[in-house]
């Protein structure tokens, strides 16, 4: 059940993508509409976080390509925002709020520029945004997990792109934040915007993305939330491992190259 | 005393040249380093500062004799290739960081060791001052030598205030900074450029054994007084700059101590001082809070007891009973009992102790806050009555307005706790 679009804002062309010679990722292939919400299912270890880091081109493919706004990544990076895993950084780094979400304006400085008024600006709009106003000078070792999160949202929104690509936001935040999250998002996709999400929780997948990709190590899903959404292809995609699939990789990891590399 | 002054009024050009030199070394591996312990890559300098050791040596045989120029140049090489050993032997191994960089500062070190021990074999009188490598003679340094060691701490410095977006976003977040499209690996390349070159211009003051040392501890111990990135800059340059100057004065006053050792006593000195009185994180402020919430849980249980024995109709309890009470806690009971006097909050007449109106109130508040959260175990965490109390008698002197209004919401305003015990409730309130 895979839907593929005219004009995607985003083809993914039979990616295949390995971590040390173990493929994590299967030929996975699938286009994306523009202005949506969407959302990217799947049990630990399917390969979720891999399909986003692929895009944004920090694991190279070990075959395939991907193509964003019709173009190859470095011409378009500017119009792309990323939200990596809260996990993924040290929170006792000394920075305030503020200083983490004025990052976001980085990629539009440049190199050596330093962030001046506007810059400043770009991030004190994005954090009332997200509701975050209060804390700018707030030492970011001090917050939340949930406003961790917002912190790292509102670094992306003062990217000021147009696709946005978020690793597990919703982790470890309570119930009234990802509400009013999911519908910052909700507002950005009616304004244009593209909002992939990487997602655990099906039962808020249900009520909030229009869109829905299902990964377990290849692509079980990708199309609109009712079409994919059934309980044949939930059970395909959090049903049990995929025993085939998992001895073939187990395969290939024990060779001495990689076999899937063109 | 006499040489004290002579010291710091800087008569002698010689000193303040070191001085100077000193300095602004300080604060070029003070920032360096700061950026390097805050990257948790500690380590990597320690094995940097080791594995220059070969190319001292290599300069020295090559010049023939103490050419900054060619030992720098050495300790330089020699230092890179340590370091792009390590990330060669990290990604194309197994082994784990540690051990790599371990093994890297035993090998070039033992090289080390052993080619300045054939060079003092060798007979040239020029030998002499190659020890002061290991541990560092800042007095010993030449004016000439202090324009290159002081020109290269200034390049740092530049270098540094030109990258400091970059190296803040390498620090924190080098995947968000691969993915906005900088150059990541050159910025890497860029830094450890940087932090071999610290090291570099550290070995003649410091010596290359406890070089690590300049680069860390200024930045470990500034992060006890501060939050931010400049702040913490500014001071981890300070404190490595009152060491080198101590740790100078000393090898100056007594020509047999080597400067790094020193250097390395101040700072140490600076990061215990730092450690104990640190204003968030520090010993004494960690021990006063925890002796202020003792206090207050002394008074709360004096409260208690004069609430509970309210309950059971008595009015007050004589100064023996109370005593009688705690026999375990009697001088923190009749310290608790004067402050809370003088408070108000409890009355003493010759009878005895009672609470005063407002103790009555925030008596029966800690006596309310135990037996909700007594209810709130034994209703929504299943476990049974008689193991509650050990965790209310925690939880009392804890829980915030917030969450005790959050509770009575949660648990629809209980009037009796799983012992039966009634829940108090000021009367306007029910």
């Amino acid at each position: 059940m895979i839907t593929q679009v005219p004009h995607p804002v985003l083809e993914v062309h039979d990616l295949t993508v390995s971590y040390d010679q173990q493929p994590v990722l299967w030929n996975v292939d699938l286009s994306l509409p523009a202005g949506q919400l969407i959302g990217i299912l799947g049990p630990n270890g399917a390969g979720k976080s891999t399909l986003i880091k692929s895009i944004m081109g920090l694991i190279p493919p070990t075959s395939g390509y991907i193509k964003i706004f019709d173009k190859a990544l470095p011409e378009v990076r500017s119009r792309i925002s990323y939200v990596p895993q809260r996990e993924s950084v040290d929170w006792n780094f000394p920075a305030s709020v503020l200083d983490v979400v004025v990052m976001g304006t980085y990629g539009k400085l440049g190199l050596f520029r330093r962030p001046g008024k506007k810059e400043v600006q770009v991030a004190q709009e994005a954090l009332e945004q997200v509701g975050m106003t209060a804390f700018a000078n707030r030492q970011i070792s001090e917050l939340s997990g949930g406003q961790q999160q917002r912190v790292f949202i509102a670094r992306a929104l003062a990217q000021q792109a147009d696709l946005y690509l978020m690793d597990e936001p919703f982790a470890g935040v309570d119930m009234a934040t990802e509400t009013a999250i999911f519908q910052l998002l909700q507002d950005m996709a009616r304004a244009g915007k593209t909002v992939l999400v990487v997602h655990h929780d099906i039962h808020s997948a249900m009520n909030f993305f229009e869109w829905v990709i299902m990964l377990n190590l290849h692509l079980v899903a990708s199309g609109p939330k009712d079409k994919v959404m059934t309980e044949e292809l939930l059970r395909k995609t959090y049903g049990g491992k995929l025993n085939l699939l998992t001895q073939v990789t187990d395969l290939i990891r024990k060779q001495d190259f990689n076999p899937l590399k063109s | 005393m006499e040489d004290f002054l002579y010291f710091f009024t800087f008569q002698d050009p010689s000193i303040t040249w070191v001085v100077m030199g000193i300095t602004l070394l300080g604060i070029g591996s003070a920032y360096v380093g700061t950026f390097s312990f805050l990257d948790k890559k500690a380590l990597l300098g320690d094995a940097i500062s080791h594995a220059v050791l070969p190319g001292i040596c290599l300069g020295f045989v090559l010049a023939g004799e103490k050419d900054p120029r060619y030992i720098v140049t050495g300790a330089f090489l020699s230092g890179a290739l340590a370091t792009f050993l390590s990330s060669w032997l990290k990604q194309n191994t197994k082994l784990s960081e540690d051990s790599i960089i371990a093994s890297i500062l035993s090998v070039f070190f033992g090289i080390g060791i052993v080619a300045l021990t054939a060079i003092q074999k060798s007979g040239n009188p020029e030998v002499a001052g190659l020890n002061s490598f290991i541990f560092g003679n800042a007095i010993g340094i030449a004016e000439a030598d202090l324009f290159l060691y002081g020109g290269l701490s200034l390049a740092i410095m530049l270098v540094l205030s030109l990258f400091l977006k970059e190296f803040r976003l390498m620090v924190f977040d080098p995947g968000f900074g691969k993915a906005i499209g900088f150059p990541m690996k050159g910025i890497r390349f860029v830094f450890n450029v940087l932090l071999i070159l610290a090291v570099v211009i550290g070995i003649q003051a410091i010596g290359v054994v406890l070089m690590a040392a300049l680069l860390i501890t200024p930045g470990a111990a500034a992060r006890f007084w501060t939050d931010r990135l400049q702040p913490l800059l500014l001071l981890a340059a300070f404190f490595s700059i009152l060491s080198g100057i101590l740790g100078t004065y000393i090898s100056f006053v007594l020509p047999q101590m080597p400067t790094g050792p020193w250097v390395v006593v101040f700072l140490s000195l600076i990061a215990l001082l730092s450690f104990i009185f640190s204003p968030k994180s520090g010993l004494i402020r960690r021990f006063l809070a925890r002796r202020s919430y003792l206090n207050k849980t002394h008074r709360d249980h004096l409260m208690k007891a004069l609430f509970k024995a309210k309950e059971a109709k008595r009015e007050l309890l004589t100064l023996e009973e109370i005593r009688a009470l705690y026999p375990f806690h009697k001088k923190e009971i009749e310290h608790s009992l004067q402050v809370l006097t003088k408070q108000g909050l409890v009355l003493q007449d010759p009878q005895g102790v009672r609470l005063s109106p407002q103790g009555t109130s925030d008596a029966m508040r800690i006596v309310r806050l135990h037996r909700l959260w007594e209810v709130y175990l034994n209703e929504s965490m299943n476990i049974a009555p008689d193991h509650v109390h050990e965790s209310a008698e925690q939880m009392e002197h804890l829980l915030t307005p917030e969450l005790e209004a959050l509770l009575e919401q949660r648990l629809n305003y209980p009037t009796l706790d799983p012992h039966q015990e009634t829940i108090p409730r000021e009367s306007h309130d029910a």
